[in-house]
């Protein structure tokens, strides 16, 4: 019996999109059409076991409640998009031939693109330690994307759509401004060619970091204790990333997964506790508009942060 | 009792007994998403281990001197030389985009379609020293040459076009349209054969002109070409329509068509008339027994691609690489 997302993405391959790109002249389109089935697969089991264990969590111990939660409507939307829809579709058909086309061009200068198991060929056939050791390196390249995107005025004009949620909840991981995940899809491929990341080889691996990441979001009373949190970031560690009092440059907490960065660069803040949520500086639609009212006070604070370096940003 | 092992010893020493205990055969199944090549037992028909790849490899041919197994790591950005008869890995050379391969009846060239990178690269079989770098409109998929090693031709599927190089003198011949979606092509009885992912036909093309003699139906999606061993039978996987096709070599006549779901895609021939064929999205390679129209199936990896079958290789030794 083989894997059965890969079976389930063969059927739907087989019965739904195969005919259909068929249909439409689009056979060409075939190897996307899979890749695409096993992302889309994958990010609906994310969503559906980050569903499973968050939702009850938040209805237990709750940071907050709120009257309503109409707020959270839209970062439900934003992870579907992420997660199952567009966007990974729009990655792998943007970045993967952008990829290998570099990766060759590199090739082709005689300097071969590196990667860790180049550098150490007893990492070949170690699958599981391989991807350990990339999710540690991935996970410190994050931090230090993530901390400069709280740097830069133009950055953060983006970044702040992220941070303007006051009803954050384990549906606002991916609440990115279009932008923002652009930048960070760029940075990503930079990365993959500096040390060779490897394709969709270890899903459920990524399914657990990116279930870590909707956790640390979520709107819970959680904490891994002393110990715990100084090795995996709990909700209490990342609430105090989206505090109030931490947004823009001022910040703490920068990292994604693990919080050794924050520790190694004096970035972690332990102390804070379950702080309220939100960006009092950036405009309402941010925080409470529809998805296309959100995107655009994005472009439009974008625009703005290139015409006002007199002014603090963040504050 | 004594006679008994008596009959035993002697059995064990028969060249007969020891032929069959090791005449397995080894097969070599690509597995493209996983990074990997599954190494698969021929005579019990069970994958006995996985030979890691860089990143991701998709196709695989023999050397001319049939000492290697090269098999194309298109990610990975090289070529990994296996033993055809252990998957033992010989050696690892940097090659850009290596997607589908093939040495030229001659065994002169060693063309590399890049199709991520838009390229056809000939190389010097000998030396690996790149020879004539073709840049193409799109997508340089399947690749076959002229009997004569004069001329290789090669699909270019997200274009409707198929292209011919000169590898006299190392200049394109022509490009012309042949259908939607160009993939497989074969060399056949003076003519190229392309089959048209696109549609539900192979065009047969004029291999000095380029122009579309006439199309001939197979089943939705024709994906890939396969001349049996004894050049009789044509067979053609057909991607869309889960079928693989049999047709009179001679006069392009359907045979018999089989059901082979799950994306059929390469195919190799076994000694026992069974043909093997990688089912892309069903983690599986159907082997096939063309008289009853059955197949049985082997588990391999994510998305099994190109396939060697090596029936004079020695039975594969059990060893768990991962």
């Amino acid at each position: 019996m083989g894997d059965p997302f890969d079976l389930a993405a063969g059927w739907l391959q087989e019965n739904l999109l195969i005919p259909a790109l068929y249909q439409f002249g689009l056979m060409n389109w075939e190897d996307v059409s899979y890749n695409w089935a096993l992302f889309a697969l994958y990010g609906a089991a994310q969503v559906a076991v980050t569903f499973a264990v968050c939702l009850p969590l938040e209805h237990w111990r709750p940071v907050e409640r709120w009257p309503d939660s109409k707020a959270v409507g839209v970062d439900v939307l934003y992870t579907v998009l992420s997660r199952v829809g567009i966007l990974p579709l729009v990655t792998y058909v943007l970045f993967y031939r952008a990829q290998v086309s570099v990766s060759g061009w590199m090739t082709d200068q005689g300097w071969v693109p590196p990667t860790l198991e180049g550098l150490f060929p007893a990492l070949l056939g170690q699958q599981v330690l391989t991807f350990v050791l990339y999710a540690v390196i991935l996970d410190f390249s994050d931090f230090l994307r993530h901390f400069l995107s709280h740097q830069f005025r133009w950055w953060w004009a983006l970044h702040s759509l992220h941070h303007a949620q006051r009803q954050m909840t384990f549906w606002s991981d991916d609440r990115n401004h279009v932008l923002d995940d652009l930048i960070a899809f760029v940075w990503f491929g930079v990365i993959a060619l500096l040390i060779g990341v490897p394709p969709l080889q270890f899903p459920l691996l990524v399914l657990m970091l990116r279930f870590l990441e909707s956790l640390s979001h979520a709107n819970v009373r959680l904490s891994f204790g002393w110990l715990g949190d100084r090795l995996l970031i709990s909700p209490r560690f990342h609430r105090a990333h989206h505090g109030v009092l931490g947004a823009g440059d001022r910040s703490c907490n920068y990292g994604s997964v693990l919080p050794w960065w924050d520790m190694l660069f004096r970035t972690a803040d332990f102390s804070r506790d379950y702080v309220p949520t939100g960006d009092p500086s950036g405009e309402e639609a941010l925080a409470t508009g529809t998805w296309t009212q959100q995107q655009m006070a994005g472009l439009r604070r974008f625009a703005r942060a290139f015409g006002r370096s007199h002014v603090r940003y963040g504050a | 009792m004594r006679r008994l092992c008596l009959l035993l010893s002697l059995c064990f020493t028969l060249p007969g007994f020891t032929a069959r205990a090791n005449a397995g055969g080894i097969a070599f199944v690509i597995d493209s998403a996983g990074a990997a090549v599954s190494v698969i037992d021929m005579a019990t028909q069970k994958e006995v281990r996985r030979i890691p790849t860089l990143r991701e490899p998709h196709h695989l041919i023999l050397s001319p001197d049939g000492r290697s197994l090269l098999v194309g790591d298109t990610t990975g950005n090289q070529i990994m030389f296996l033993d055809p008869n252990t998957g033992e890995v010989k050696q690892r050379v940097p090659v850009t985009d290596p997607y589908q391969l093939a040495f030229s009846p001659n065994g002169k060239f060693l063309t590399v379609n890049g199709l991520a990178r838009n390229q056809v690269d000939v190389y010097d079989a000998a030396t690996m020293k790149l020879v004539k770098r073709f840049p193409v409109v799109a997508t340089p998929s399947h690749l076959a040459y002229s009997p004569d090693s004069s001329i290789v031709f090669v699909s270019l599927q997200d274009s409707d076009k198929l292209a011919a190089f000169d590898l006299r003198t190392m200049t394109p011949k022509w490009t012309v349209p042949v259908g939607k979606t160009p993939a497989g092509v074969l060399w056949l009885n003076g003519k190229v054969l392309v089959a048209d992912m696109g549609t539900d036909y192979i065009a047969v093309v004029d291999p000095e002109t380029g122009k579309v003699l006439e199309h001939v139906e197979t089943g939705k999606g024709a994906h890939n070409l396969f001349l049996s061993p004894d050049r009789k039978i044509l067979w053609v996987n057909n991607r869309a329509g889960g079928t693989t096709v049999s047709m009179d070599a001679a006069t392009l006549k359907p045979i018999r068509t089989y059901a082979i779901p799950g994306g059929p895609d390469d195919m190799d021939f076994a000694p026992n008339g069974k043909i093997w064929i990688t089912r892309r999205w069903a983690e599986k390679v159907a082997v096939l027994d063309p008289a009853t129209g059955t197949f049985e199936t082997i588990e391999v990896g994510r998305s099994p691609h190109g396939l060697f079958l090596n029936p004079k290789g020695p039975a594969p030794a059990v060893v768990s690489s991962r």
